[in-house]
């Protein structure tokens, strides 16, 4: 991380609050990895963020410009802000689970239908760590946590038939991919294909929170049998029936096929006066 | 000049248009809709956006976003929209993020009358997020003539004072028709004090001054100033912090920058005061024109009376209630709001005469006037003010 | 100081808010100040949508029609409800839709407004503007040349049928059958003939 965190991260983020063991680091790292490897400058980004874990410890580390919306609404902001930046300027968010898939979902799903030109990473830590371990909306099932002292019986996104991916692939977006926050390169590829997309791009990358997840949900201390769990979400390898099987790897990919929402609007406004006004 | 007769959504939308409003993002809401209606048809052809968004609260914060990156920026609702925006509110408040508010007031609580004039988010324009530590501004039309100054007003003001601006007008003045005048050109609306100066761009790296300033410019990103906003509490720096100590400098700022600049935001008219009335009426918005009417006629009476116009709720204008007066407020409303921040201010106990959906009659304020004149409460006040 | 209220009501589709918005617009032309609330909600399906004009010499005040100086009843829901608004002003209503009270408790006019449209200018929807005609010349405030400058710029595909039914609206308002002027430019006709 250090020489990502000199050349990109304010010397006073560094190193991050988050807590001792935390995967939020691996996720942030490999952004930074992609927008070196895009050979991105500070100037190139403006860094927007979520609240919760993944906002918190993120929001304002950027070397260049920062913000971060209010519960769920950074999509919305983001959307505004989009129109006012210049179309190679990077619109880069970072949020959690809750912030994407719970209070945000209605404005992340119309921001796919706008194709605005805004990468999303949502580091998923399954559920509210922040706020002392709730359930969340990709929370596996039958877990207990701090809000399903019993065990979760409220249906999540990712088990049963339902992927959060399919809805916004439906909802217009140009590239989705899901990745392990332990991955390598390949994860790296994933991110600077999202960045290099003009339109809507969305990485899902779960991470282990090792605090609330791992203690409560998992019931175990030790980090490295919370990783091995986690790896073996993976291609369904944990044998277990109660526990989501996810693919590595892009989901959808479909980069350029639908214009951007800035720049369409911007040209269509541009041809509009042209037409009322053409002397203008 | 150009004379026009048209109502108040499209005097508000030719008022933001010479402000240098570049984006609208809005979402539909009886009785604003003509105002998103009007931008949308105006603003493509002046080289700004319209955005129709997923529903209030991504308006206000599409509106944000968009000043965040250094454009002017506009939305309008009435009451159930209103409250959808406490979010992005409370955010560009506390971002110091200026942007225009346009809320049309109908009849409450929730849906209510959706078509019908209402004046219930007097106090809600005061608090319109939550947490506190803060001051908000808030403006009044009464006539269609000020819907169209004073949209170029706020917009001064939001650029002036970093923060959102909330026109708190009601039905009757969007939707109603009027004779009124624009200028033809900008230097014409120059030489009548209606401008709205430009966005300016704040150098880092210290993002928020520290002091009851105004006339600093706010963050905008994209420009390579390392520029911060959130929604935590901020150091100078512009990094979240949890310190308290911080947290008092920065409700400082956005209380003190407001209210010590107060003299910019007042406004109010005031009718037949020369003489030190009994009885005064006070008002905002379209009852105000017809608490006019009545202390017009009041006066051909020989009864002693004049009224206050508010033109800015908020800050509240505690000073003109100094006056020995019997007061009584005229409102769009049946529990009184207005009211009870006139006998804050005068330390008196206040008449109240509320209507719901409805102008009041002038000729049932002259009858309150008479009565109040021979020291009977009016007749609409169906309750006494014991509880305070 | 001058105030005149002016209420025009009648069904939706009538061209009750297009004959308000021409009379403030033609007051405009006349160097006069205007106001008009319009019908909402409900009010705008019940058979008497609304408009209130005030014309003033300065900036209007209270907007509502509390004393109309001329009412424009185009539909009977409109007349049953707001006549005793009018009860010291004139009252226009075409008798084709409109059977007015017996007997009648203020000043009215018979205006055959429909069939003056269709003979004069061949479009029914005209026949607002017959009103309008008669209730300029009721006012004796704004010359008839300002409300056909205005009728051309805010309908300018209807310019010659809204001509021709405003030229007809404000003549029949001098012929004999108008009856007697009141003092106040107001016509007045104690026993109008139906139909």
């Amino acid at each position: 991380m250090d020489r990502l965190a000199v050349k990109y991260l304010r010397p006073r983020k560094t190193p991050s609050t988050a807590c001792s063991g935390c995967g939020l680091g691996q996720v942030h790292k490999k952004i930074l990895l992609a927008i070196e490897q895009l050979g991105l400058g500070i100037n190139d980004i403006v860094w927007g963020t979520g609240i919760g874990c993944s906002g918190r410890q993120t929001f304002n580390t950027w070397k260049g410009d920062n913000f971060a919306g209010t519960h769920g609404r950074v999509y919305a902001l983001a959307t505004g802000l989009r129109l006012a930046l210049p179309e190679d300027k990077k619109i880069i968010l970072t949020v959690g689970d809750g912030d994407a898939f719970g209070i945000g979902l209605s404005h992340l799903l119309h921001c796919a239908r706008r194709n605005a030109g805004i990468t999303v990473i949502v580091a998923d830590n399954f559920g509210y760590q922040s706020t002392g371990g709730q359930y969340g909306y990709t929370t596996p099932q039958s877990r207990v946590t701090d809000s399903s002292p019993y065990g979760l019986t409220d249906p999540n996104w990712l088990q049963n038939g339902l992927d959060i991916l399919n809805l916004l692939r439906d909802a217009g977006a140009g590239f989705l991919a899901r990745h392990l926050s332990f991955e390598g390169q390949n994860a790296v590829e994933s991110i600077k294909r999202a960045i290099g997309n003009k339109g809507f791009s969305l990485v899902h990358i779960i991470y282990p929170c090792v605090t609330h997840f791992g203690e409560i949900s998992l019931k175990t201390g030790d980090r490295e049998a919370i990783f091995r769990w986690f790896e073996n979400l993976f291609d369904g390898r944990s044998g277990d029936p109660g526990t989501p099987a996810f693919k590595s790897g892009i989901f959808h990919d479909a980069v350029g096929a639908r214009p951007e929402f800035s720049a369409a609007l911007k040209a269509w406004t541009s041809s509009l006066r042209q037409k009322e006004n053409p002397r203008a | 000049m150009k004379k026009l007769f048209d109502t108040g959504n499209a005097a508000v939308t030719e008022g933001a248009i010479l402000a240098g409003c570049s984006l609208f993002a809005g979402y539909p809401i009886t009785p604003a809709t003509e105002i998103a209606e009007n931008m949308s048809r105006r603003l493509p052809l002046t080289g700004g956006y319209y955005v129709q968004a997923e529903d209030e609260t991504a308006a206000l914060h599409i509106c944000i976003g968009a000043s965040l990156g250094g454009m002017k920026a506009m939305t309008s609702t009435s009451g159930p929209g209103y409250v959808l925006y406490a979010d992005p509110y409370g955010w560009a408040i506390g971002s110091e993020i200026p942007v225009v508010i346009i809320n049309a007031q109908r009849v409450g609580p929730v849906s209510g009358i959706t078509g019908a004039p209402g004046q219930g988010e007097f106090y809600l324009s005061r608090y319109p997020t939550h947490g506190g530590n803060f001051e908000t501004i808030v403006l009044a039309p009464g006539s269609v003539q000020e819907a169209f100054s004073m949209t170029v007003e706020a917009f001064a003001l939001a650029e002036r004072f970093r923060t959102p601006v909330t026109i708190l007008a009601d039905q009757l003045v969007t939707d109603g028709w009027e004779s009124f005048e624009i200028p033809e050109n900008a230097e014409e609306a120059l030489s009548l004090g209606l401008y709205a100066p430009a966005r300016r761009v704040h150098q880092g790296p210290c993002f928020y001054p520290a002091s009851d300033h105004i006339d600093l410019p706010p963050v905008v990103l994209g420009r390579g100033t390392g520029g911060a906003c959130s929604d935590w509490t901020p150091t100078e720096e512009g990094y979240d912090t949890e310190d308290a100590a911080a947290h008092m400098r920065h409700a400082y700022r956005l209380i003190h920058k407001i209210r010590r600049h107060r003299e910019i935001i007042d406004r109010q008219e005031s009718y037949m005061l020369e003489d030190n009335p009994k009885i005064v009426l006070v008002s905002y918005g379209s009852p105000s024109r017809v608490a006019r009417s009545a202390v017009k006629a009041a006066r051909e009476r020989g009864l002693s009376a004049g009224c206050i116009r508010l033109k800015s709720l908020w800050p509240f204008q505690d000073q003109l209630f100094r006056r020995k007066a019997v007061y009584m407020a005229v409102e769009l409303n049946a529990e009184g709001q207005l009211v009870r921040e006139i006998e804050r201010a005068s330390h008196a106990p206040a008449h109240f005469f509320g209507t719901c959906g409805e102008l009041p009659a002038a000729s049932a304020l002259l009858e309150a006037i008479a009565r109040l004149s021979r020291g009977l409460p009016p007749e609409s006040l169906r309750w006494e003010r014991e509880a305070w | 100081m001058l105030r005149k209220e002016i209420l025009i009501s009648g069904f939706g589709g009538q061209g009750v808010v297009r004959a308000g918005q021409i009379l403030g617009y033609s007051s405009i032309l006349a160097g006069l100040r205007a106001s008009m609330l319009v019908s909402h909600g409900t009010e705008t399906r019940g058979g008497y949508v609304r408009s209130q004009v005030i014309l003033a010499d300065e900036p209007v005040d209270n907007p509502a029609v509390e004393r109309a100086d001329i009412f424009c009843a185009l539909s009977q829901a409109a007349y049953d409800r707001f006549l005793p608004l009018a009860a010291w002003g004139l009252t226009l209503y075409d008798p084709y839709f409109v059977a007015p009270a017996a007997p009648l408790p203020s000043a009215h006019l018979a205006l055959a407004a429909r069939g003056l449209a269709l003979e004069k200018s061949g479009r029914e929807l005209a026949a607002n503007m017959i009103f309008l005609g008669a209730a300029l010349r009721g006012l004796a405030l704004i010359p008839l040349s300002c409300a056909l400058q205005a009728a051309r710029e805010i309908m300018p595909r209807h310019a010659e049928s809204n001509t021709l039914a405003l030229e007809a609206g404000y003549r029949h308002c001098t012929g004999e059958e108008a009856g007697p002027l009141g003092g106040n430019g107001v016509f007045l006709q104690p026993n109008p003939k139906k139909g």
